[in-house]
């Protein structure tokens, strides 16, 4: 009798492990192919606001090398940072809308170098549905966000550059426009139930009507098709040669743990990329670096969808230059 | 007291079509017919649970055809009595009073009177989870007269007893319906119950009335062939009538008056044949010698089929008489009847 | 089934492999953090509100459902009609549709690109973003358990029970509260408590429509995001805590008047 028992244990038992191992075995992994192609995932921790264009190059990409399985995740710039250093989740390359992310949360421990790309500036975007559309402008947007009843928002700092960018537009605006206590005025109006933790769902807000104005990059704004405001270079962390004025910016944000903070300072917009140290498809990631960071590729691609590259690309010292990959070298010059 | 005109019911199922009917006041009326006749359907239509397409119902005076259920004064009492299982039997006797304004002591004397009619006082603390088959009757019985109806609708209420008590409770329902002056309204296929309750009857069949008129007249003078099947006379033919005499098969049968029709159905009840081996010095104008063709136990009874040139009649006999006339299939017999026995139509 | 017979062991073993596939990860899960950490967390009183939050709107949401659903509910039960089936279909579409699109479909509404979110902004009445966000969510999500838990009690109470109150003299109000709602309380409840079990558990749809104010599981999802298992796992105890304990009190005093009648 017992050995009928055992039996009908294995009965039940045996198909659920089969089905468990098949599943394990299911997913491919990395490496080259016979002729040299990459082949296999290569996941991508992404910004946001580099959406639209990473979506184009992988397509693009993935055309000319039908291997390789191009998988992107979006978050603010911090928090994707925070998935590779304290989540420890498996990722091959960062781009940041941040490049002082990388070099503050990520290097040395998880990454070497940093690649500079691209540049972008901020503005207020907003629908013909917006209340005041028809009458905001460069000179009294910031009259018009302090008025009761109208629904304006920016991206959570902790999370997203975007965030942090968005307070220090308005700090600027303070001191540029010379108005004392602007700035206070304006996050009194900014309720906490407008902030979102990536910039890009304010979009969709402002899209149906919940929003009236949000804090974008110009070029997330061309790409959906926004109504935007353009603001001075003085204010818009668009342009590196006011990086002396935009420092006068500082927020605080959240630290390693909850209740500790570091401070931030205002500087131009500068996106970064790097390889991380234990990245799983190393040859495939290398090989699509080489193509987004090509001026007649991944560059052209930032330049058509609104978002300025640098061409060519630039790392800091010539310490960074000699650790890179051999065939990124030749896309990046040596700049501060 | 109720006046059914015309009435029609259209249902996905049923259809009630000219339905016309005309019940005495406190008359105990009974509804009979097959399943699917569409009893049930004309009971609910009184009882305005169910809409009525066209006609008119009229109770006592007031035309009550399009009044809702509450307001009608048309008690129901269903096969399964459905006692509201989450109140005791006091209060499920009690609950009609929350929407009838009764004077206190009234309503009390006669609370009294129903518990007493119907042996249902040590019962009313109870539930009715644990009551059996007949109390729940007597429960669902003392809880419609409570509110004094003028109709009280009875849907096959003792088809879910024991037979062993059905007389016993059919006589305290015939008891009730006197002592009360209700006029009852009752669905029931069982013969012996219809014909010990009713005052009159009618049959339905297939949404249509067949037959209304006294229990007596409807069991010795169908005038249809389904309401002398449906009530059980066997022996029914088609027949010439010639003079005051009846050609059925190649049979001539003597009635004894002249009918009014030429062609028409005569019917006999297979009680009144009476089965003998010679012949019988008796008042029976109809003797026909024929041949044992079939000897069918039903039960209390046997049903013995006798051939008579090519007509069969069924005659019901006891058991101990067939073994007295030793009658088995093949033999000949003599087999008589009244005229008066003779329905025709 | 005799005990000894196989057929009776394979369901047995079923029967754990189930158990064991629900209890070992939640076991896991509450077991994890260290009692410090518990205290810690329930000190914070950004968690402590954010539970009460999924509270109240799962709460609020499960009583919106039993008064619109109630009656809805008994329609479906008493009669029949064409299209009936229609729209039995249609009060299960909010189960079948993944989350976040259902979020999704409320912020279109609720925008003043939409007549409706028009006439609610003018009315000043805030849906993104805020607790009536919330609560419309978790109503939509949770009013297909509430309808269908409680068209089953009303589909198991006799309608003749029904006709002879009428019969008797009562109205259908009367007889809706005198004889159908106090045979049919239980399933109410039932369907109460799937509703909010559901609300309360709800996260794709109301992330999208509300982030702040902020229900426990967005919270438990951002601190994920942000700081890891560390800083998540403990909000989660307690929310699954407090939710077994508020539906076991729940069980118990239902079970309690079962046994009384």
């Amino acid at each position: 009798m017992k050995k009928k028992n055992r039996c009908k244990w294995l009965l039940v038992i045996l198909p659920v492990l089969t089905l468990f191992m098949a599943s394990l075995l299911a997913y491919p992994h990395t490496g080259w192919a016979k002729d040299k192609q990459p082949t296999g995932k290569v996941i991508i921790f992404q910004a946001g606001s580099l959406t639209v264009p990473l979506a184009k190059m992988e397509k693009a990409f993935e055309a000319k090398h039908p291997g390789v399985d191009i998988v992107r995740e979006a978050a603010g710039s911090r928090r994707c940072a925070r998935k590779i250093s304290d989540l420890k989740k498996p990722c091959d390359i960062m781009a940041s809308a941040d490049f002082t992310v990388i070099n503050t949360m990520l290097i040395p421990k998880y990454a070497n170098w940093n690649i500079r790309f691209a540049t972008n500036r901020l503005v207020l975007c907003y629908t013909d549905k917006s209340r005041y559309a028809n009458k905001i402008n460069a000179g009294n947007w910031y009259k018009i966000l302090t008025k009761k009843g109208v629904v304006w928002g920016h991206s959570d700092p902790n999370a997203d550059p975007c965030g942090y960018r968005s307070l220090m537009v308005l700090q600027l605006a303070e001191k540029h426009y010379k108005k004392p206590g602007l700035y206070q005025n304006l996050i009194n109006n900014r309720p906490k139930e407008n902030i979102r933790p990536k910039s890009v769902e304010l979009v969709a807000l402002l899209q149906t009507g919940n929003m009236d104005y949000a804090w974008e990059y110009r070029s997330v704004a061309v790409q959906h098709g926004l109504k935007f405001v353009e603001l001075p270079d003085q204010i818009n962390l668009g342009n590196y040669k006011y990086d002396n004025f935009y420092k006068q910016a500082m927020v605080e944000l959240t630290g390693k743990k909850p209740g500790t903070t570091i401070k931030k300072n205002g500087k131009s917009c500068t996106y970064g990329v790097t390889l991380i140290k234990d990245a799983p498809n190393r040859e495939a990631a290398i090989a699509f670096l080489q193509y987004m960071l090509n001026p007649e590729g991944g560059l052209k691609i930032l330049k058509e969808m609104g978002q300025p590259p640098f061409i060519p690309c630039r790392v800091s010292t010539a310490e960074m230059m000699a650790i890179l990959p051999a065939g990124l070298q030749r896309l990046v010059e040596i700049k501060e | 007291m109720i006046k059914i005109e015309n009435l029609n019911i259209h249902l996905s199922e049923f259809n009630l079509r000219d339905i016309n009917l005309n019940i005495e006041e406190n008359e105990f009326f009974i509804l009979m017919g097959p399943t699917g006749a569409g009893k049930t359907v004309l009971l609910e239509a009184l009882a305005g649970l169910i809409k009525t397409k066209s006609g008119n119902i009229i109770i006592g005076k007031k035309n009550i055809t399009k009044l809702p259920p509450e307001k009608r004064g048309v008690g129901i009492v269903y096969q399964d009595y459905s006692l509201f299982p989450h109140l005791t039997v006091l209060e499920n006797i009690n609950y009609g009073l929350h929407f009838h304004k009764i004077d206190k002591t009234q309503a009390e004397k006669r609370l009294n009177r129903l518990v007493e009619d119907l042996n249902l006082s040590h019962l009313l603390k109870r539930f009715p989870l644990n009551l059996s088959g007949g109390e729940l009757q007597r429960v669902a019985l003392a809880r419609a007269l409570m509110v004094n109806p003028s109709v009280l609708l009875l849907d096959e209420p003792l088809s879910a007893l024991d037979t062993n008590f059905r007389e016993e409770i059919r006589a305290g329902l015939k008891r009730l319906h006197k002592n009360s002056n209700v006029t009852f309204l009752m669905v029931t296929h069982d013969f012996a119950e219809a014909l010990s309750l009713a005052d009159r009857a009618a049959v339905m069949n297939n949404g249509i009335i067949e037959q209304t008129g006294s229990i007596e007249d409807i069991f010795q003078r169908p005038d249809s062939t389904f309401v002398a099947d449906f009530v059980g006379m066997k022996n029914l033919f088609a027949a010439q009538f010639r003079d005051t005499k009846a050609l059925t098969g190649s049979i001539e049968i003597e009635l004894g008056r002249k009918p009014a029709n030429s062609h028409g159905y005569i019917a006999i009840r297979p009680e009144n044949i009476v089965l003998s081996k010679e012949s019988l010095a008796s008042s029976m104008r109809n003797s026909f010698r024929g041949t044992v063709t079939g000897v069918l136990d039903q039960g209390l009874y046997y049903e013995v089929d006798v051939m008579v040139e090519n007509v069969t009649f069924k005659s019901l006999i006891t058991k101990s008489s067939l073994f007295e006339l030793g009658i088995q299939e093949g033999i000949e017999m003599l087999l008589s009847f009244k005229s008066t026995a003779i329905h025709n139509f | 089934m005799r005990s000894k017979e196989p057929f009776f062991w394979i369901t047995i073993s079923c029967g754990i492999v189930i158990m064991a596939f629900i209890l070992i990860p939640l076991v896991e899960m509450m077991t994890a953090p260290s009692f410090a950490m518990l205290k810690e967390t329930i000190k914070d009183k950004d968690v402590v509100r954010s539970i009460w939050l999924s509270i109240y709107t799962a709460g609020l949401a499960a009583i919106i459902s039993f008064v619109f659903g109630t009656p809805l509910a008994y329609l479906l039960a008493r009669t029949d009609f064409t299209g009936k089936r229609f729209v039995e279909s249609i009060i299960d579409l909010p189960i079948v549709i993944p989350h976040p699109v259902v979020g999704i479909a409320i912020l279109s509404v609720a925008g003043r690109n939409h007549w409706i979110g028009q006439f609610f902004s003018d009315l000043g009445i805030r849906i993104m973003g805020s607790v009536t966000g919330i609560v419309v969510v978790l109503t939509f999500v949770g009013l297909p358990f509430y309808v269908n838990a409680v068209k089953n009690g009303f589909e198991s109470i006799s309608p003749r029970l029904e006709n002879v109150s009428r019969s008797l003299g009562a109205s259908m109000f009367s007889t809706f509260f005198r004889i159908t709602f106090p045979l049919a309380w239980r399933s109410m409840l039932i369907g109460i408590i799937m509703c909010s079990a559901r609300a309360i558990s709800e996260f794709g749809a109301v992330v999208i429509v509300a982030y702040h104010p902020m229900i426990a599981p967005v919270m438990i999802y951002e601190r994920f995001e942000a700081y890891g298992l560390k800083y998540s796992q403990p909000v989660a105890v307690w929310l699954v805590s407090v939710c077994l304990a508020l539906f076991l009190i729940l069980r118990i005093l239902t079970l309690r008047n079962k046994k009384e009648a």
